[in-house]
């Protein structure tokens, strides 16, 4: 168990491509940090500094307050799940757990118990004589995190660890995975691309984008008050519609003519205006409140119908969540009622959000702040 | 690709027994003419049977000295042999060695390094041979086993074999294995060696093959008979014009000097076959 501190990390690599440009980030203790991101933003980097595989071209990370920049990645006490799982092929599933323990001089007998308590944990006690070749993805999948598990490490790594798994074990390994976790309460930092995944993991989502970090908060906190356009977009599915809007009498009017009241206080003339798809409502009437759509394309997901509707002078379709099966289909005329207290509000150029002083102050513990 | 045609059938077939003839013929005449005598031998053509000797010439040559070799095949046998273990087995170590360096630690002048291993592909024991014979004589290294070992135990094959196996390593098992608190020894005792068993296991063969097979080198390192190796001492057994050739004796030696490599082969194919059967990685 640990707390973290990440303090303006920065990670240069050999060939001069900065893949992070400072991240500041206070984990603490027994928390369950999703890193969340597109691919090619500097997840992995982020992680592999954490590990000690890559080195740290500056800043400082600290481990329960010491400095650890220069340890050796086995001198961290962390523990890593690969996306390939890199298990040893040639030992058994066994050794392949002991083989952390074998290193630092545990001895056989206390290896052996162990592992064998570790394995009834995670429910792979009859596979512990096998080759990783002779385990199914989900059991290799198992096997990595027990290997995690029994060094009882400070710190758990996850990189990308279910993506090689098929949709409902994905979901399975990450229930469990969040049940271990939170059992052995060990302090993890997990990466995925899959924000489905973060979402329903985390404690606090850590959302990257080009080396650097959007935002860091709770599920709920992101996709409520999401900072930037990005995160906006990045949160939630279907993915948040943006339209853009220009300031009228208080009121934001759009180019089709509606009218929207709303609470937020407004300086810009022009703004991007964000809806997600399940705050825009079916009704029968056209009013100046309302949107009049074609429907595109209608997605019937049984408890609910996504309908990808075109708004005039709009170029990106819009994604609207109706409740249940509806009746519509490709072609209809489609009367949308966005939800006023529910928008969000980003600035044209930056990106950022509008209503929100406290953009920039990422929610985080007091006490690991200490560090 | 299969053809069910007899015409087809009894050609492959007859070509095949051909080349097999071809091929067992001399052993057959070589295990037939040590049998007999010396005298029995220059009385008539090759003998397609056995003499009356059984294996006495077998015994002979293995217990007593050789005439012109002025030792036993015994001793040539373990010259041979501890010149091609020592070959192989110090050829296997630095190349493992050297690859491993290559391909896991960054340091400095590395790509240079691999390039000079690389080019010494291109120049064989013989090129070099002058310059190394002498260099082995100011190290006094004429007619010992370090002499016959020393200037063939590096070799660019084996290194560069490694290399390419290596390659194929994930780098996430070395990552793995950092993570687990293995150091760049355990690494490679634990998790590189056990997975290049198969490699190890088959450059060993080539590289005792190669080993027993030397000539010119140990030819002009050894003066001793002592040293000689049983390579060279074949061709001593022929070359000299004072009287008849023991024929019964070289033959004997010639079948003696083909069991060594053949029991190689045999052992380290049945690890082959293993190692193919539950190949990992
Ligand atoms: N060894 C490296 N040398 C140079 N650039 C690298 C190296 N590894 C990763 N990168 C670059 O760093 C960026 C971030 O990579 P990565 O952390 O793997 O992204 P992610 O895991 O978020 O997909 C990418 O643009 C990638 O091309
Ligand atoms: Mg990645």
């Amino acid at each position: 168990m640990a707390t973290l501190s990440l303090d303006a990390l920065r990670k240069t690599y050999p060939n001069g491509f900065t893949a992070l440009h400072g991240i500041d980030l206070a984990i603490d203790d027994g928390e369950l940090i999703v890193v969340v991101g597109p691919s090619g933003c500097g997840k992995s980097t982020l992680l592999r500094m954490l590990a000690g595989l890559e080195s740290i071209s500056d800043g400082e990370l600290a481990i329960d307050g010491r400095r650890v920049n220069d340890l050796e990645p086995a001198e961290r006490d962390i523990a890593m799940v690969f996306q390939n799982y890199a298990l040893y092929p040639h030992m058994s599933v066994a050794d392949n757990m002991g083989y952390a323990l074998k290193n630092r001089g545990v001895p056989k007998a206390e290896r052996r118990r162990k592992v064998e308590e570790t394995a009834r944990l995670i429910g792979l006690e009859d596979l512990l004589d096998r080759r990783p070749r002779q385990l199914s993805g989900g059991q290799r999948q198992r096997v990595a995190m027990g290997r995690a598990i029994v060094r009882e490490p400070k710190v758990f790594l996850f990189d990308e660890p279910l993506s090689n798994l098929d949709a409902k074990l994905r979901v399975q390994m990450r229930i469990e995975i969040r049940r271990l976790q939170k059992r052995l309460g060990v302090t993890a930092v997990y990466v995925t691309h899959d924000q489905v995944e973060a979402m329903t993991l985390a404690d606090r989502l850590v959302v990257m984008n080009g080396g650097h970090i959007e935002q860091v908060g709770t599920p709920m906190h992101l996709y409520e008050r999401p900072a930037s356009r990005f995160v906006a977009g990045f949160i939630g599915s279907p993915a948040m519609n943006f339209l853009d809007a220009r300031r009228a009498d208080g009121d934001l009017a759009l180019p089709c003519g509606t009218r929207i009241a709303t609470s937020h206080e407004v300086h810009n003339d022009a703004v991007c205006l964000g809806i997600r798809p399940e705050h825009l409502s079916r009704v029968s009437e056209a009013d100046d409140t309302t949107l009049t759509t074609r429907v595109e394309l209608v997605e019937p997901l049984g408890a609910d119908t996504l309908a990808h509707v075109r708004l005039d002078g709009q170029e990106e379709p819009l994604v609207a969540r109706l409740d249940g099966v509806q009746p519509v289909a490709e072609g209809d005329t489609l009367y949308l009622r966005p939800d006023a207290s529910r928008l969000h509000l980003f600035d044209l150029d930056t990106g950022r959000r509008l209503d929100d002083k406290d953009i920039h102050s990422c929610p985080s513990s007091p006490s690991s702040r200490l560090a | 690709m299969r053809y069910r045609r007899p015409g087809l059938d009894i050609a492959s077939h007859a070509v095949l027994i051909l080349a097999l003839l071809a091929f067992c013929l001399p052993v057959w005449l070589a295990f037939t003419a040590a049998t007999h005598d010396q005298a029995s031998l220059y009385t008539s053509t090759a003998p397609l049977w056995f003499g009356d000797q059984g294996l006495g010439n077998f015994r002979s040559v293995l217990s007593e000295p050789v005439a012109r070799l002025g030792t036993d095949v015994t001793r040539l046998l373990l010259n041979s042999t501890v010149m091609a273990l020592g070959i192989a087995c110090g050829k296997i170590i630095i190349a493992i060695l050297a690859a491993y360096a290559i391909v896991f630690f960054r340091f400095p002048l590395r790509r240079l390094c691999f390039w000079l291993i690389f080019i010494t592909l291109m120049l064989p024991v013989e090129v070099r041979i002058m310059p190394t014979y002498k260099i082995a004589a100011d190290l006094n290294l004429l007619n010992s086993y370090a002499g016959l070992i020393l200037p063939l135990i590096a070799s660019a094959t084996a290194t560069f074999l490694f290399r390419q196996f290596y390659l194929t390593v994930p780098p996430e098992l070395l990552e793995a294995a950092r993570v687990d608190g293995a150091g760049p020894w355990r690494f490679l005792k634990d998790i590189l060696l056990p997975l290049s068993k198969t490699n190890i296991a088959a450059l060993f063969v080539i590289m005792f093959l190669y080993g027993w097979n030397q000539y010119l080198w140990p030819l002009l390192i050894t003066t001793e008979s002592d040293y000689m190796t049983i390579v060279v001492s074949l061709k001593r057994l022929l070359s000299s014009a004072d009287n008849l050739v023991p024929w019964q004796a070289v033959m004997a030696t010639a079948l003696l000097a083909m069991l060594p490599p053949v029991a190689v082969i045999v052992l380290m194919q049945r690890y082959f076959v293993k190692g193919l059967v539950d190949a990992e990685k």
